[in-house]
């Protein structure tokens, strides 16, 4: 059975007085820069990875981070997984300073990285289980015992002893998952865990998530699928470009998005005519067309969803088009995602 | 609750994963036995009109090159491995210092790159009658010994490089050949141009060669003027300094590497 956690901790400070930590994570201001240099070493161009990020993550919370491609966030697991040095600013793990406590952090945190790379793939997934809890000083009779839980909890009882390279990708991200639990750490940082999974693939380490969670970790968890930290996150920090766009519950977010209402109408006929009537009414913001076999979809973005498929009903009679389902439709996280992400 | 990581544990476990790999993939046996078995044969055919100690000098001379041969390949290549493995990260996201693991699979390299000496060594004896007698079998093991960790020393010394960059790579593979020049592995030291020689005396197997065929080859004067104890006493003191250099600069490197964002480049 792995170990609970409190939700909170008690620190010493600086004046040898104790204080009540909330916050598992803690960053202020954190910045990194890449810089892209010539054969020479001169500097060629720098990127801003990122520009100032301000996070903070509960005891026992499931905490996401979203954001396109280069946003930030495997950065930001890096640099908190004491893997990666910000360039200015800190960052606090545990209580511990990222630049300073590594290996005490390094003790209590777990990393899981997304895709097929991280194993020794030409020995097994035991030895791969055995092998990293040596290195993170876990006692031999500790193992033993542990090790076969981990396995059972990832699904891969049976498959212990084979090579790595002969498992699937699914299996893979389940070992990796495995591998970040042999010390069973009170802190995790999962990278963009189910990436290249197939649906059931991806809905098992979701599982697997849900489960560390009951189980009292801390779980800072990176994706590009919006379902899943809708599903998953408790709270959310959307990134773009190295800066916090938004930051709150799923709710939350979809809230910032509810002017825009999605009206979805699947039409037969020539619906030219009628989209370009719907898109001049005063409160639609955009209209798009989408051919579906024998029908047209029509999908109108507006804040006032009621008073727009009333009006499109009366546009397609007159235009003879006939509506065959109409339905209002509330903005998901992938609406709001993308609405904060394109500002 | 934290644990306390044991550098014993750590180094074993780095050892036999290094092991289980090495076995894992068939091509271990073009570096480990076939290169210096080539290695050894053409100076055994360069040697072949000579008989006794200058032959044993010679097969001597192509262990060596099979043990520093694997050291310099397999310290390189360990962490190179990681690199393209994807592990880099993970295993440095452990709370085991570096140098402990690196000092495991050196260690193994360095085991398994002995045991390719024998084996030249054996097929020296075997094939071409190379005289079996040493000199001196007490501080001939105790020699073997010394150079076997100096060349561990060395080892990880390198490894700093490929953790440091990708790049590195091209260093340890271009260094092999200039050290078994260095060391005298194959000609004494004496016939290098005299610049040479402070490398050669800087390089802790070069002392440690030298008093394994001291302790081989009863008649042989030696490459550097000392005595065997000497040359075993100074082996230790610049493979002490190795591993102390390698424990501070991994620290370094790691710190140099996390702040240029390359740990994770393959």
């Amino acid at each position: 059975m792995l170990l609970c956690v409190t939700h909170k901790r008690i620190y010493r400070d600086a004046n040898g007085g104790s204080r009540l930590a909330e916050y598992c994570v803690e960053t202020r201001d954190l910045r990194r820069e890449y810089l892209n240099r010539n054969f020479f070493g001169k500097v060629k161009s720098r990127t801003n990875a990122l520009s100032g990020l301000n996070i903070s993550i509960k005891y026992g919370e499931l905490f996401g981070i979203i954001g396109p491609n280069g946003a930030g966030k495997t950065t930001t697991i890096k640099i908190l997984s004491t893997l990666l040095l910000p360039t200015s600013g800190s960052a606090f793990v545990l209580g511990m300073d990222v630049t300073h406590d590594l290996y005490r952090i390094r003790k209590r945190i777990g990393i899981v990285f997304g895709g097929e790379r991280g194993l020794y793939n030409r020995v097994t997934g035991l030895q791969n289980l055995l092998y990293f809890s040596d290195l993170y000083g876990v006692p031999p009779s500790v193992s033993r015992k542990r090790v076969p839980e981990l396995i059972e909890m990832v699904g891969l009882t049976g498959r212990e002893n084979e090579r790595v390279e002969k498992y699937s990708r699914g299996m893979k991200q389940r070992l990796h998952i495995a591998r970040a639990l042999v010390h069973d750490p009170e802190l995790m940082f999962l990278d963009e865990p189910t990436i290249g999974l197939d649906p059931a693939g991806a809905r098992d380490i979701r599982g697997i998530i849900k489960q560390l969670k009951k189980d009292g970790k801390s779980i800072l968890l990176t994706t590009h699928y919006m379902f899943e930290a809708d599903e998953l996150c408790e709270r959310i920090a959307v990134i773009s470009k190295g800066n916090l766009v938004a930051l709150d519950r799923p709710s939350g977010l979809k809230k910032q998005v509810r002017d825009i209402t999605l009206v979805e109408l699947h039409v037969y006929g020539d619906s030219r005519a009628v989209s370009s009537s719907i898109s001049e009414l005063p409160s639609v913001s955009r209209v798009f067309s989408e051919d579906s076999g024998d029908r047209t979809i029509i999908r109108i973005q507006t804040p006032d969803g009621s008073e727009v498929l009333e009006k499109a009903k009366v546009i397609a009679s007159q235009n003879n088009v006939r509506i065959i389902e109409s339905s209002i439709k509330e903005p998901t996280l992938e609406d709001a995602y993308l609405r904060m992400v394109e500002e | 609750m934290a644990l306390e990581v044991s550098r014993i544990q750590v180094v074993k476990a780095s050892m036999v994963l290094t092991a289980r790999n090495f076995f894992a993939d068939p091509q271990w046996v073009i570096p480990s036995i076939i290169a210096p078995f080539v290695f050894t044969l053409v100076a055994l055919f360069l040697f072949s009109n000579v008989t006794g100690p200058i032959l044993l000098y010679a097969v001597l001379g192509g262990g060596m090159m099979g043990m520093w041969g694997t050291t310099v390949y397999g310290s390189g290549e360990s962490i190179s491995f990681d690199r393209w493995n994807g592990t880099m990260e993970c295993t440095l996201s452990a709370p085991s210092p570096l140098i402990w693991i690196v000092l495991g699979r050196v260690i193994w390299n360095t085991l398994e790159g002995s045991i390719n000496a024998i084996f030249i060594l054996v097929i020296g004896f075997l094939w071409f009658r190379v005289g079996v007698s040493l000199a001196d079998p007490l501080l001939f093991a105790a020699s073997t010994f010394v150079t076997f960790l100096s060349l561990s020393a060395f080892g990880t010394l390198l490894a700093n490089v490929i953790v440091l960059s990708r790049k590195g790579g091209f260093i340890t593979n271009g260094i092999e050949i200039p050290v078994y020049i260095a060391t005298g592995t194959m000609f004494p030291i004496g016939l290098l141009p005299f610049y040479v020689g402070a490398v050669s005396y800087s390089i802790g197997p070069t002392w440690g060669i030298d008093a394994i065929r001291k302790a081989a080859i009863g008649s042989y004067v030696g490459q550097l003027p000392f005595s065997i104890f000497v040359d075993i006493a100074v082996t230790i003191i610049i493979t002490v300094v190795y591993f102390a250099m390698s424990s501070v600069l991994m620290v370094r490197v790691e710190k140099i590497a996390k702040r240029n964002g390359t740990l994770g480049d393959f």
